[in-house]
């Protein structure tokens, strides 16, 4: 996997001075289409829809899955579906339905808000989250399989219409890169547990949900695991009849608080400001504690509301942690995504 | 000395006050700077922990240590330009009148032992606390106010007067103060010529006054001299004296003191009135009338106690750049 350039690394740790000027990753950078062939993306849910796909759908319809087995109707049955085995036993002619398989439709959601507009690895937190769109999305490129985006600023969701192919992939993918820099301090309506909410009415369709954020809540100081978190039931809710996969964009200094000396720290999506001693060693051991706990109840948050959870890091290969938690997915995708009781798989 | 806070002292040299533009200059530059500093700094997302872990960190240690470097500037200019400051010399030579009031009402015995015993009394003691190069001169004052002693060093002979007092008749405030004025202006100038500063303290109750002429015209006429009136008012209001009638009955008159008219007459000389209901404050409002009139204030440079405040600015404001400078850990 090749790494930035020097120039948009440069303007990636910029970006902890001021909002970086655009993308920090070129587009053909995202992810190695080629290598990622190799790679599937477990889909444990059932899907509906109405093209031919290659996933496993909800309802009967030609497909390659065995159903039950029902009595044959003359002049609507295909006698080449007969189940022998049963109409033996039954001494009634017996046809067997199959299950259709169905296209797969994702959806990502982008935050795109001030915060991700951070990074001091090489690329911002909000180009780390693209790229791992690309990645899944590359890992999603079956036969009809769609994907579509929806940009979360804080004046509002813009949806990209799901389409299919890797081209429209690119343009997809594109479309986010060149999205224009949410400057900072920018008030607005939308905030996370709303774009999930949205992104859950929006999209009626069964598929896979990629929510890509940081998942800070601006003013949110609750460490504690067991306290919900604010987009907590919004994803729950996402979860009952959606595969949910939460990529959670971080940066090495956001576990590990630098040590710049006294200097003046601005919020870039509140109106904090405020001068720290970032050389006091304990401090930045007391804040290393609570930025810890703070990642772990946003994991423990993601889990409870039955969601996969994939953690970036600016500073690491996000294509390589895509693919180790893709391989290790396949084992536990069927156990982490049951759905709610009184809901059909 | 006259501290800042009462204003700007006078200057020898205002000319060279120009160098306090330099630390205005500074100060504007630093409000500036400050400004725009709030645009800059780090940006970091996860302020909202931040804000829990890292309590603010007050900024007054800046501040007060770049005011108070600052501020020693504007002092080193105002030292450098010589300030003027005043300054209390003891006055060397004055003439002090004491108009003593011998009227009856002060035979009231509202203060113990008598008006007249606590007035006397204190007046000795008031003459013991002068300086012995003052002029004392005693006038008594009653229905024809007398002279008994011309201005003069001799303190003893003024106490021996004041102690042979005795009451008469009647009060006459007016002619009083206009025999003050005759004795002020017969006291001896100055070795240099001037005329020697004068006060008059009046110890009275100004009951009964008889006025022949208008006390207020003879106190603008001390005002004149630039001399100021100290009217000392004794007793209390519900004072009163038993006097024999003519036909030998005795009557009892009611001598409550006057005092809106002893304090107008204060206010015309540029003097001030004090009431004494009783021995102790008859002695606190004499000790007032001492430090007034003992000493006389003088301009005088006060450049180094100007340069000591900078330095003592300067000192602080170093302080706060060590405490800033340093790493605390």
């Amino acid at each position: 996997m090749a790494q930035a350039p020097v120039a948009s690394e440069l303007a990636a740790v910029q970006s902890v001075l001021a909002e970086p000027a655009g993308p920090t990753l070129p587009l053909n950078q995202l992810a190695p289409e080629a290598a990622l062939r190799r790679l599937e993306l477990a889909i444990v849910r059932r899907l509906e829809g109405f093209l031919q796909g290659d996933h496993l759908g909800l309802l009967p319809g030609p497909g390659s899955d065995l159903n039950d087995a029902r009595t044959y109707v003359p002049g609507q049955d295909d006698v080449r579906r007969m189940d022998w085995a049963v109409t033996a036993r039954t001494t009634i002619p017996h046809v067997r339905d199959t299950v259709a398989d169905r296209e797969l439709e994702v959806w990502a959601l982008l935050d795109v808000t001030p915060s991700m507009n951070w990074g001091t690895g090489g690329v911002t937190k909000r180009d780390l989250g693209i790229a791992a769109i690309a990645t899944i999305g590359f890992l999603s490129q079956k036969m009809g399989d769609r994907f579509g985006g929806l940009v979360m600023r804080p004046s509002g969701l813009r949806r990209i219409p799901a389409r299919s192919g890797r081209t429209a992939l690119y343009a997809l993918l594109r479309s986010m890169l060149t999205e224009p820099i949410v400057p900072d301090e920018t008030a607005g309506p939308m905030d996370l547990p709303q774009g999930i909410d949205q992104m859950a009415r929006m999209q009626r369709r069964r598929g896979l949900r990629v929510v890509v954020s940081d998942f800070l809540t601006p003013g949110d100081v609750e460490l504690d695991p067991t306290v919900e978190t604010e987009w907590e039931r919004p994803l729950r809710r996402l979860a009952v009849r959606n595969q949910v996969i939460c990529v959670e964009t971080l940066d090495r200094h956001e576990v590990d608080f630098p040590d710049v000396g006294d200097i003046l720290i601005r919020d870039p999506e509140t109106s904090f400001e405020r001068y720290v001693n970032t050389s006091d060693d304990e401090a930045r051991l007391r804040m290393n504690a609570a930025s810890a706990a703070q990642r772990e109840r946003i994991r423990v948050a993601i889990r409870r509301a039955g969601c996969a959870h994939i953690q970036l890091r600016t500073d690491r290969d996000w294509v390589q942690d895509i693919a180790r938690f893709v391989l290790a997915y396949r084992r536990v995708a069927g156990l982490l995504h049951q759905p709610p009781r009184g809901v059909g798989k | 000395m006259i501290p800042l806070a009462f204003g700007l002292p006078a200057f020898m040299q205002p000319n060279r006050l120009w160098l306090v533009a330099v630390p205005v200059l500074l100060l504007g530059a630093y409000l500036l700077l400050l400004r725009r500093k709030s645009k800059q700094g780090m940006r970091y997302t996860n302020t909202s922990i931040l804000d829990i872990i890292v309590p603010a960190q007050s900024q007054w240690l800046r501040h007060i240590t770049v005011g108070l470097a600052l501020l020693s500037l504007v002092c080193l200019a105002f030292a450098w330009a010589r300030p003027l400051g005043t300054d209390e010399v003891p006055r060397e030579r004055a003439t002090v009148v004491i108009i003593l009031d011998c009227s009856y009402s002060m035979d009231a015995t509202d203060l113990e032992p008598s008006r007249f015993a606590v007035a006397k009394d204190e007046a000795n003691q008031f003459i013991d606390a002068l300086p012995a190069g003052y002029n004392v001169s005693v006038i008594e004052m009653y229905g024809t106010s007398l002279m008994i002693l011309p201005p003069s060093t001799d303190h003893a002979a003024a106490k021996r007067a004041i102690t042979a007092a005795t009451t008469q008749p009647s009060t006459d405030v007016a002619g009083a103060i206009e025999l003050a004025v005759k004795a002020l202006q017969m006291a001896p100038a100055g070795d240099d010529g001037d005329p020697v500063p004068g006060m008059v303290v009046m110890l009275s109750d100004a009951s009964g006054t008889t006025a022949n002429s208008s006390p207020q015209q003879a106190a603008s006429e001390l005002a004149a001299m630039g001399v100021p009136l100290y009217p000392i008012v004794f007793g209390t209001d519900n004072g009163y004296v038993d006097l024999p009638e003519a036909d030998g009955s005795i009557k009892r008159w009611q001598v409550a003191p006057d005092h809106a008219f002893f304090d107008r007459l204060a206010e015309i000389t540029g003097g001030q009135a004090y009431s004494a209901d009783d021995a102790a404050e008859a002695r606190q409002a004499y000790e007032k009338i001492g430090s007034e009139i003992g000493y006389v204030e003088e301009q005088k440079e006060i450049t180094a106690w100007m340069a000591g405040v900078a330095a003592l600015f300067a000192a602080v404001a170093a302080a706060g750049a060590v405490m800033l400078g340093a790493r605390w850990r």
